[in-house]
């Protein structure tokens, strides 16, 4: 009787386990999942910009000149490196179609440069080159970047010697097939930028009620690159936001101590909407309030300042003759000199009507307070340039070079405040408790190296944000949020990461032809089997007809 | 594999079972009731003998070749012979000769076999867009399993339901049962052990039913004379 049950039991449960394996949801089988990253989709004033699709489901092809591939149905991929890009945008301005583009970028190593420093700085070239045609151009069609591994080196060879053999992959030759499943991307609602400051106030003399002069310092830290998944800008902006962080380190340091508190308030700001005309400096200088304004006597604003380099450029918008630009600029040098480094200065006229804003400080001359950018870039970068992209990858920023601009913009403001100009004082020694910390500069920078930060995708709880207000909340007395909504002329939209499925498919003549075959060996069994129980006659009766029935009633 | 495809493997897997059945005299003295009895002894030997496994075998962490679990498993396989001999046996059937008892119960035994084993994976694996082989190297294996199957219900048959055999033959016939019996023993272990690839093992199993099909053939026409 418990038998009987028991095999009951045991025969319900493997029912039911069999039951629901066939019902569930398919395992699907692929020969490859990538992790890949969708190029930016933005509307320039009203005007589509970037990859205009998302979805994906075509077979793969290795280039554009493939003969008998129809290229409206195909996936291109090309090496990101070997893209020829005159021809690219010949294609693309013949408005030729194609079913999507997969560019592979080279692998990330994980050590940092020292093995051929040349071809890492032709492949960020290259690198930076193409990601400047792809920002400015539109895509009908869905494009995507990777980064290449054995895997998909061994899947593209494969392709390209099909291609090369006359057998490109389409749906009646079978080959591999590419699949992103993904909805279309939907636009941004009402994107965020938000702004960090952190007040630091100066000593007040007994008995003067005035407010103290205020010296700004500001970087941009929000990104803009091709695929925003990966624009981490470790040198733009990422090493003016480490140098930032030390300096607010350093100077709450000294001013700690009410001994050692300079006569001069120290605001630090890490501004957002950098890549698009600096929108969020703007925002957060409109909502100064008007005493603030007036005390400030300038802003120093950081921006690349990472690269191996011996030069840096002041870059201003008063004649560099005004006095007390004179000043400022003298006294960098004076510092810059001692640690062979070579600061010039560069001067760029603001043109009101112009709406373009090339660098951080002009946002701040258009508001009457004088300011300078501090930069390793010579020349004013274009819209949606330099705007820390993929090319600009953490191996490319020199943490010598790092601190040694950290050492020199913190002593020569540390002589401004404290009156020391052109003495020779070093207020941050080596061994001294005001010692630079290289370890928390590399830290920062490791951190903002491995950070996409492109600010419609950050929203407004990102946790680099909330790292770097609890950062400037521990260095300053007064760390605050400020959040706007960015200029309605950009509008982006979502989908930044997604997995591509690499299927191998067969074509369908091969399903014809497997179909022939089985079918043919079934009706060969059939005959075979009816042939050797039944013998050859009965056989030979099924073809023939009935004999006919008018003839048994007679 | 698409649809297309999905069709094409089960017409390979189930195709010669339904062929089989209307070919033959089977269909014709209407044994399909003899078939599904058959069927059902399968699915309850087959869960009796899981539950041995799950019983008496321990989990491998390598997937190579366990000497000692392989010889449990070939005795735990040896209930599929008792499965067959309590279908071929005890089960009543409808007056049906000889021949066609064994064919029939053969036929819904390893039909039984093919859904069971076969059909979920097919089915599974039909929405995927990947192509592989191994769908159609499923479906050749089922038709190999049949023909086994049919041999070793034709020895059981000369086994247990003949009594008059020549004595020359009956150790030929209990050996040739005992090979057909340990079929999925040693096609693991030429799986697991020596690591032959699908495609050769599938070749292997082929070749092989089509000679023990002969060799039972042979045996079963041996002993159809004395009864003549």
């Amino acid at each position: 009787m418990r038998g009987a049950k028991r095999q009951q039991q045991v025969m319900g449960r493997a029912l039911v386990a069999l039951v629901t394996v066939v019902m569930s949801v398919v395992v699907v089988e692929a020969a490859a999942v990538l992790d890949v990253y969708r190029m930016i989709q933005y509307d320039l004033g009203g005007v589509p910009m970037g990859s205009r699709r998302a979805a994906l489901s075509h077979h793969a092809t290795s280039g554009f000149a493939v003969p008998g591939a129809d290229l409206s149905r195909a996936v291109v991929i090309l090496p990101a490196l070997k893209v020829n890009i005159s021809s690219l945008n010949e294609f693309v301005q013949n408005k030729g179609l194609l079913g999507g583009l997969l560019l592979l970028l080279p692998q990330r190593s994980n050590g940092s440069g020292g093995d051929g420093d040349d071809s890492d700085e032709n492949v960020a070239k290259a690198l930076a080159e193409l990601e400047q045609w792809l920002v400015h151009n539109t895509f009908q069609y869905p494009v995507y970047f990777a980064y290449e591994s054995d895997n998909v080196q061994n899947i593209l060879q494969e392709i390209t010697a099909n291609d090369a053999a006359g057998r490109p992959a389409t749906a009646t030759t079978g080959g591999y097939k590419l699949v992103v499943s993904v909805s279309d991307a939907k636009k941004l609602p009402s994107p965020t930028l938000t702004n960090i400051q952190g007040w630091l106030p100066g000593l007040r003399p007994a008995g003067d009620t005035s407010m103290l002069p205020t010296i700004a310092i500001v970087a941009s830290y929000d990104t803009f690159g091709a695929a925003p998944a990966l624009a981490a800008g470790s040198d733009s902006n990422g090493s003016g936001v480490a140098m930032l962080l030390e300096l607010a380190r350093l100077f709450s340091r000294l001013y700690a101590n009410p001994n050692t508190r300079g006569p001069f308030n120290l605001l630090f700001g890490l501004t957002s909407g950098g890549p698009y005309n600096y929108n969020g400096t703007y925002n957060w200088l409109r909502n100064f309030d008007q005493r603030l304004k007036e005390s400030m006597v300038y802003a120093l604003c950081l921006n690349s300042l990472g690269s191996s380099s011996d030069r840096m450029w002041m870059h201003v918008s008063k004649p560099p003759e005004n006095a007390f630009i004179r000043k400022i600029f003298s006294e960098i040098e004076n510092v810059a000199q001692d640690l062979d480094l070579t600061v010039e200065p560069r001067h760029k006229k603001i043109n009101i009507s112009n709406s373009r804003v090339a660098w951080e400080h002009e946002q701040f001359s258009r508001q009457r307070i004088t300011a300078v950018t501090l930069s390793q870039l010579e020349e004013a970068p274009e819209l949606l340039q330099r705007s820390g992209g993929i090319a600009d990858r953490r191996k490319t920023v020199n943490e010598t070079v790092v601190m040694r601009n950290i050492k020199v913009v913190a002593e020569s403001l540390a002589r401004h405040i404290y009156g020391q100009e052109g003495k020779q004082v070093e207020v941050f020694a080596k061994g001294s408790n005001l010692a630079l910390s290289p370890a928390y500069v590399r830290s920062w920078l490791d951190l903002l190296g491995r950070t996409p930060r492109v600010a419609p995708f950050l929203g407004k709880n990102a946790p680099i944000i909330t790292a770097l207000h609890k950062e400037l909340a521990q260095h300053t007395k007064d760390a605050s949020l400020q959040h706007e909504t960015l200029d309605s002329a950009y509008v982006f939209y979502d989908l930044t990461k997604a997995q591509l499925n690499v299927y191998q498919v067969a074509s369908v003549t091969f399903d014809f032809i497997v179909a022939l075959a089985v079918g043919s060996y079934l009706i060969l069994l059939f005959i075979v089997l009816f042939i050797s129980t039944k013998g050859v006659d009965d056989f030979i009766g099924v073809f023939r007809k009935p004999p006919s029935r008018k003839y048994k009633s007679t | 594999m698409t649809f297309f495809h999905f069709f094409n493997c089960a017409a390979l897997t189930f195709g010669p079972h339904a062929v089989y059945y209307k070919a033959t005299p089977l269909s014709e003295y209407d044994t399909f009731s003899t078939c599904i009895k058959a069927a059902i002894v399968y699915i309850v030997t087959t869960l009796i003998k899981f539950v041995c496994f799950a019983t008496f075998l321990q989990v491998s962490e390598h997937d190579g070749f366990d000497l000692s679990q392989e010889i449990l498993k070939g005795l735990i396989g040896f209930l599929d012979v008792a499965g067959l001999y309590y279908a071929l046996t005890q089960v009543s059937h409808r007056s049906i000769s000889q021949n066609h008892k064994f064919q029939a119960v053969g036929l819904g035994w390893a039909f039984a076999d093919a859904v069971l084993h076969r059909l979920a994976p097919l089915w599974v694996g039909a929405k995927g867009l990947e192509f592989t082989w191994e769908y159609l190297l499923q479906g050749l294996e089922s038709n190999a399993n049949l023909v086994f199957t049919v041999s070793l219900a034709a020895l059981g048959s000369l086994m247990w339901l003949r009594k008059n055999k020549p004595a020359a033959l009956v150790p030929f016939i209990y050996v040739s049962a005992g090979i057909l019996a340990a079929m999925p023993s040693i096609t693991s272990y030429l799986r697991k052990g020596l690591a032959w690839e699908f495609p050769r093992v599938v070749s292997f199993e082929l070749s092989a039913s089509l000679l023990m099909a002969f060799v039972t053939w042979r045996l079963f026409s041996a002993c159809q004379r004395p009864a003549q």
